[in-house]
């Protein structure tokens, strides 16, 4: 079997916001539509004593996704490898799994007439990773802080990552069980 | 929906293009269909970027037809600046320029022509070989800010700049002023790759940056003071006896006088100046030291700090050689002049310049070194020990700001015309008031441009340039590295661009210069010629696309200690500490402290009205210099420029984050929206390079809005802000206040000279302001009498026996071989015995120290010998 996943090393994010943009370019998203925004908090701390952590998200393609269960198209659906996708062609747009997600990882476009009729929603380019590629966002990144491969092969990267390392996930409380792993960085210069 | 392209489908061929929205050109494969690029992706088999492209990478596709785009050369039909144009031929607006450039000539002299160029986004030998056989020595580039003057000084002290830095052996490095978690993607992969392999990593950087954050030690200091903390460096790897004496005794000069001199910069001198603990300089200067082989990275920082710029390059250079950094696997290595490939220097045909016009060059008897004074000096050197020498195009130019100043008061000289190339001056060059008003008022001008800047709304003629994926690249460090990275086209130029080296051509073949000295018709031809030799080396290709298909970079197998053979590339053949070239030229010879262009200890007035420190000029994604302002999909990430607060200063001055605030110097103010963060000093305000906006429109006194937010409203050009060495104008370490914009405030528009000016226009001629301070009379005499045979050398400062090799030592009267140490006597060339302590001959014959006669006695089995004689 093959389960795909993501880790985020934000002990190597720099905030540069390249996936961003990336996935907009490789994607052709509208100006209102962005699978992988970065957010930060800023810098926190009393200067010089101060520390900024930068945290890249996306959809988590959960193991127990919320926006599959409640579609009422099934448009909103997962495939076996574990990534979450949507088909523009039976969606019609009702949001509902828009306000299922907890990630904010799904939106329609209100800018385009056309594009206001469905689900947009990153599907970890499905289409390159099949072929054997990376997804873009992670091909893209300068500083290899993403990390993207098969959770169930034991010799991948991921799987030694998720194995190996303090990882955390974003919610873990809801029970989503997300496939997106994030390892911390705990602090600044010393 | 939009169409699913398929990169993969047959008849789409993959070409190995390059970005070229920043320095580090990234290898970026182009999928391209009859014509068409379909997608774009980093190249995974790039050495640079493997895979990987940022913001800035990513939207070459909108950048390729982006509405925006000049795509027709465009001429003037209305007042300058009403932007009404009519669009004409190549043909046409070819022979219009030339024929104009040449009126100028015949009238005015080739020199009242000069050219702006950008950052390394052209073809700029090109341009050089233009001006060159056109006859105009004013050609300039906003090179002092970026690497050019640290060159230079570095090239003078020892040799060539050590610039490459050998990172994979080495134990420390210090970014200095250098953030490239910010500006160079690619590097900062690299340094944390190496981070977790052991690699120190010292930042030195007034703001809490993208690359602080992941420093072993951060070095949090005073904007603009970076000279003051080199020199304390200096101080405690020499009192601390951290310095590499072995190297220094063999290879270096002046290392006595360094000491002496350096004694009074300690850390504790510093730390008034740098606003740093001593025990925290004391602590870098011995990692640093201690932790050989280790490196210096360069920062843009080193060039934009105006006067104190060129000592700081200085000690810089110096504190490499102490620690016996160079050239050793490790190190900082200097990779000399390519000599497998043809460098830029050779494609300028310098040679054409004469010598009246070299003379002629704007800004050259002030700012000596990266114009042709310096740069004679330091080429003809480099030409004896390689046969070749640094590209000229960067390294000795115009000082583009006296040219603007030219242009408005005709000193020394009225500039008549100005060819603009990949430069929207307004915004990347200091002053920005005083250069939108010269753009306005030069009597012709020329842009060479991908958009409707500012400069080129003001002009008389506007070419459309071949961007990215339009034209071939090699990259290869401004020509000074030995090695080269290749791509090639993607595509041929969309409508009717060219690519700038083109546009030359053209311009070249119709003002009357020979089609022989221009026998390339398109880069791929000059790309070929370059690369041509690597056939000799068993590459095998017979164009240029095909070696970039086949091969894509040239590296050079890595040779340390090249010092070995002949000595580093300096008068002396060893590093000068004590440089002689800075000292002809009439610069102190050691590095020597001057407080930035504005500081409170120098001028405590001055800080009671601005008591705030800026600093600017740093990059920051996802813009490049005052480019991609127009990409909404960059906009998008960052709409408006911001201004950096430590929370502390922002409430004693009620200003809450996202505020827009005007940011005061004396010479102008400019608007930006607070970040009120505590990653800058309280006292310290970090203001974001390059802002204009494209869509305000091209109306008004400042059209596309290039003043409102425009940092250069406050940098320094005035001489006596200006590094007298190099040149670099002030964007670090400058005075200034912040205050909240309220209803009514009126933008500013008014240009003086000098800057800081109260009254409007031009109140003090160039010609007849100040330096930083005087330059000392560089007096080549001996200080003693040279006895009769010797050869004085003003280079080394020594009287030489020139037939024997030997020095003269004015203090003890005799001469001495500086690779053995044996003293001679000077009257009859005998060598002196310490054992014996008697004079000895070639042929052994010892001799009476005083009488200088033979002494048989002392050496029976030698005097038996030879004592027939």
């Amino acid at each position: 079997m093959t389960r795909y996943a993501m880790v985020m090393d934000q002990r190597r994010c720099i905030g540069c916001q390249s996936c961003t943009v990336a996935c907009r370019t490789w994607n052709d998203l509208p100006m209102d539509i962005m699978f992988n925004p970065v957010v930060s908090e800023g810098v926190q701390g009393v200067y010089p004593n101060v520390h900024q952590v930068f945290t890249p998200l996306i959809c988590m393609h959960c193991d127990n996704p919320p926006c599959t269960i409640c579609c009422p198209t099934n448009a909103s659906q997962q495939d076996e490898d574990g990534i979450v996708w949507v088909d523009s062609t039976k969606c019609m747009g009702c949001k509902v799994c828009v306000n299922a997600c907890p990630y904010g990882a799904r939106d329609v476009s209100a800018l385009d007439p056309f594009l206001k009729s469905f689900v947009r929603k990153c599907d970890f380019c499905k289409d390159r990773v099949r072929e054997g590629e990376q997804p873009y966002c992670v091909a893209t990144c300068h500083q290899k802080a993403r990390i993207f491969g098969d959770l169930d092969d034991p010799n991948s990267e991921v799987s030694k990552l998720v194995g190996g390392l303090a990882v955390t996930t974003i919610f873990p409380e809801l029970g989503t069980e997300p496939q997106v792993y994030y390892i911390p960085d705990l602090g600044g210069a010393k | 929906m939009s169409e699913t392209i398929d990169i993969h489908a047959p008849g789409v061929e993959v070409k190995k293009s390059c970005c070229y929205f920043c320095h580090q050109n990234c290898g970026v494969l182009a999928y391209v269909k009859d014509g068409k690029v379909l997608k774009i992706e980093g190249d995974p088999s790039h050495p640079t970027n493997q895979g990987g492209l940022c913001t800035r990478g990513n939207i070459a596709l909108l950048h390729l037809d982006h509405p925006d785009r000049i795509n027709y050369p465009l001429k003037r039909a209305g007042e300058k600046g009403s932007n009404q144009w009519e669009r004409i031929s190549w043909d046409q607006a070819i022979s219009e320029i030339a024929e104009k450039l040449n009126q100028i000539k015949a009238e005015s002299g080739a020199e009242a022509v000069a050219t702006a160029g950008g950052t390394l986004r052209t073809e700029d030998w090109a341009r050089r070989r233009f001006m060159n056989m056109f006859g105009s020595p004013n050609g300039f580039h906003n090179a002092l800010l970026c690497w050019i003057p640290t060159f230079m000084v570095e090239t003078a002290v020892s040799g060539w700049s050590p610039f490459e830095t050998d990172l994979a052996d080495s134990r420390c490095v210090i970014l200095w002023g250098f953030n490239p978690g910010a500006s160079g993607m690619p590097s900062m992969r690299g340094y944390s790759d190496l981070k977790k392999n052991g690699l120190k990593i010292i930042v030195v950087d007034p703001r809490y940056s993208e690359t602080a954050a992941h420093a072993d030690l951060w070095l949090p200091l005073r904007p603009g003071s970076d000279t003051a903390l080199a020199l304390a460096m200096i101080h405690v790897v020499i009192y601390e006896g951290l310095a590499n004496m072995e190297f220094v005794n063999n290879w270096c000069i002046g290392y006595e006088e360094l000491a002496q001199h350096v004694a009074q910069y300690s850390p504790e001198w510093a730390a008034e100046h740098t606003w740093l603990e001593p025990e925290l300089i004391r602590q870098a200067a011995r990692i640093y030291a201690k932790s050989s082989p280790s490196n210096i990275q360069w920062g843009c920082t080193a060039d934009q700090l105006g006067k104190t710029a060129g000592a700081g390059m200085h000690a810089r250079a110096v504190l490499r050689a102490i620690t016996g950094n160079l050239d050793c696997p490790g190190g900082d290595l200097m990779p000399g002049p390519a000599m497998n490939y043809v460098t830029d220097e050779e494609l300028e045909a310098n040679e054409w310049l004469p010598e009246e016009q070299k003379a002629k060059q704007i800004g050259a008897d002030k700012f000596k070194l990266c114009s042709w004074p310096g740069y004679q000096l330091i080429s003809d050197i480099c030409k004896e020990t390689w046969g070749k020498a640094p590209t000229a195009e960067w390294m000795c130019e115009a000082h583009g700001p006296s040219v603007f100043k030219a242009i408005l008061t005709g000193d020394p000289y009225q500039i008549r015309a100005l060819l603009v190339s990949a430069t929207n001056p307004v915004n990347s060059y200091g002053d920005a008031k005083m250069t939108l008003e010269a753009l306005k008022r030069v009597e012709f001008m020329v842009t060479c441009e991908y958009w409707m800047t500012p400069a080129a709304l003001y002009s008389d003629y506007v070419m459309p340039i071949a961007g990215a994926l339009e034209r071939p690249t090699i990259h290869n460090n401004y020509g000074v590295t030995d090695s080269l990275l290749a791509s090639q086209r993607a595509i041929q130029p969309l409508y009717e661009r060219k690519t700038d080296y083109e546009f030359w051509r053209l311009l070249a073949l119709a003002s009357g210069q020979d089609e022989d000295q221009w026998p390339w018709e398109t880069l791929e031809e000059v790309f070929y010629y370059v690369t041509y030799s690597f056939t000799s080396l068993g590459y095998q290709f017979n164009s240029y696309d095909e070696f970039v298909e086949k091969y894509r970079f040239y590296y050079p197998p890595l040779h340390y200690y090249k010092y070995g053979n002949n000595g580093f590339c300096t008068p002396s053949r060893r590093v000068e500490l004590k440089s002689s070239i800075l000292e002809e030229l009439g610069y102190p010879s050691l590095p020597t402290w001057i407080g930035p262009a504005e500081n409170e200890i120098d001028d405590p007035e001055l800080a009671e009205e601005y008591p705030l420190v800026l600093t600017t000029g740093g990059g920051f994604m996802p813009y490049h210099h005052s480019e991609q302002f127009n990409i909404s999909p960059l906009r998008f990430l960052r709409h408006d420029p911001y201004f950096t607060i430590n929370p502390i200063k922002a409430k004693e001055l009620h200003i809450k984050d996202g505020d827009w605030c005007w940011i005061e110097t004396r010479r102008g103010r400019m608007k930006q929206r607070a970040n009120v963060e505590p990653s800058v000093h309280e006292k310290v305000i970090y203001a974001q390079r390059g802002w204009w906006y494209p869509e305000n429109g091209p109306e008004g006194d400042a059209p596309y809005g290039c003043l409102e937010s425009n940092v250069n409203m406050l940098s320094s050009v005035d001489d006596e802000h200006c590094d007298p060495i190099g040149g670099s104008w002030a964007n670090r370490g400058l005075l200034c206040k912040v205050y909240k914009v309220k209803y009514g405030d009126e933008p500013d528009i008014q240009f003086s000279i000098p800057g800081s000016s109260k009254v409007p226009g031009v109140t003090v001629m160039p010609s007849d302001q100040r330096l930083a301070y005087e330059l000392i009379p560089y007096n080549p005499l001996p200080t003693f009498e040279v006895p009769e045979g010797l050869t004085w050398d003003k280079g080394t400062k020594i009287a030489w026996d020139l037939e024997r090799g030997l020095a003269y030592d004015p203090d003890s009267g005799w001469l001495y071989d500086p690779e053995t140490s044996v003293f001679f006597d000077l009257e009859t060339r005998f060598a002196y015995d310490p054992e014996t302590e008697t004079l000895v001959d070639e042929a052994g014959t010892h001799y009476d120290m005083t009488t200088k006669q033979p002494l048989g006695d002392i050496t029976p089995a030698v005097a038996d010998v030879e004592g027939g004689e």
